[in-house]
């Protein structure tokens, strides 16, 4: 019972605050709330008794990429966009009765099924016996997804690799690369110049 | 003897209904706002609801490959979160603006 009530306050919170993200004019004040959600389903994984899961979901959701993301809105001083929208306000529209329809097609998908389940044993109490959560989720990551995790560590290297050669600043003829207004459109020499 | 199946504390459709919820509050933030940055937030955020569709039906299962996959999701959205910050430093090198509609030079 009491794992129902704390379960429904942190969905609720968890989807307010992914509301509060979309609906947020400064994009600072989106990402500290895109925070809160992900401390929020931390907090259902650690409902769910995935505790590691939770503590990597704060570790590196809310702390490392979080951060990252932070870093780059400093870098880009995007305050001086704050004139967001908008060219296409009629889509905005459409495009939010549409999200409300494909919820309703789910609840009315979702409440038309039962799931039914052969189960694997691995309860939170088996795992508790077999040496721990951690032990076990580790066991099984590095048995049957040995694969997967080795070419996970390739993507990220590409990942990496690719991220560091796109914000290099490259070296023109002329010394400095030549930036547009918004909104201005580049006559064809400069285009050509580019290329 | 065999014992009796645990029920889980939390039934498995609550998960899927709060995972539909998240991903549709990302699907509307991507197509509703023109900012590149939240747009890549809503991204997060509906990776995120997969994540809680993941770790439900890892419970619900009783058994981890679930769990595994998400590890997996996180890597992931690393990897998108550092090559999209990187897109998006170089665009606004470029343009001076983060508005996805005024990227239109490719439409000629």
């Amino acid at each position: 019972m009491t794992e129902k009530v704390l379960f429904i306050i942190f969905g609720v919170l968890a989807v307010a605050g992914g509301i509060g993200t979309i609906t947020r004019r400064n994009v600072v004040h989106a990402l500290l709330l895109l925070v809160f959600t992900f401390l929020n389903v931390a907090a259902i994984f650690a409902l769910t008794q995935a505790y590691f899961l939770a503590v990597v979901q704060i570790l590196v959701y809310a702390g490392a990429i979080m951060v990252l993301f932070f870093f780059v809105i400093m870098l880009l001083n995007l305050r001086t966009f704050r004139e967001e929208e908008q060219t296409h306000r009629r889509q905005r529209w459409v495009a939010l009765g549409l999200s409300v329809l494909v919820l309703a097609e789910f609840i009315v998908v979702l409440a038309g099924i039962t799931l039914t389940s052969v189960r694997g044993g691995l309860t939170p109490e088996a795992m508790a016996e077999a040496g721990g959560g951690t032990k076990v989720f580790g066991e099984a990551l590095f048995n049957n997804m040995l694969l997967p995790f080795e070419v996970a560590s390739v993507v990220l290297l590409v990942a990496m690799v690719g991220a560091i050669i796109l914000v290099k600043r490259e070296k023109t003829a002329g010394g400095t690369t030549r930036g547009w207004d918004p909104g201005e459109q580049p006559t064809p020499e400069a285009i050509e110049e580019e290329v | 003897m065999i014992e009796p199946p645990v029920e889980m504390p939390i039934p498995v459709d609550w998960y899927l209904y709060l995972s539909a919820a998240l991903f549709i509050v990302g699907v509307a933030g991507m197509l509703t706002r023109r900012n590149l940055f939240i747009m890549l937030f809503s991204l997060e955020l509906m990776l995120n609801a997969v994540n809680i569709n993941l770790v439900g039906f890892s419970r619900f299962h009783e058994n981890l490959v679930g769990q595994n996959l998400v590890i997996f999701v996180m890597a992931i959205a690393a990897a998108e979160a550092a090559v999209g910050l990187a897109i998006a430093t170089a665009l606004y090198r470029n343009r001076k603006t983060l508005m996805v509609d005024l990227f239109d030079r490719m439409k000629g």
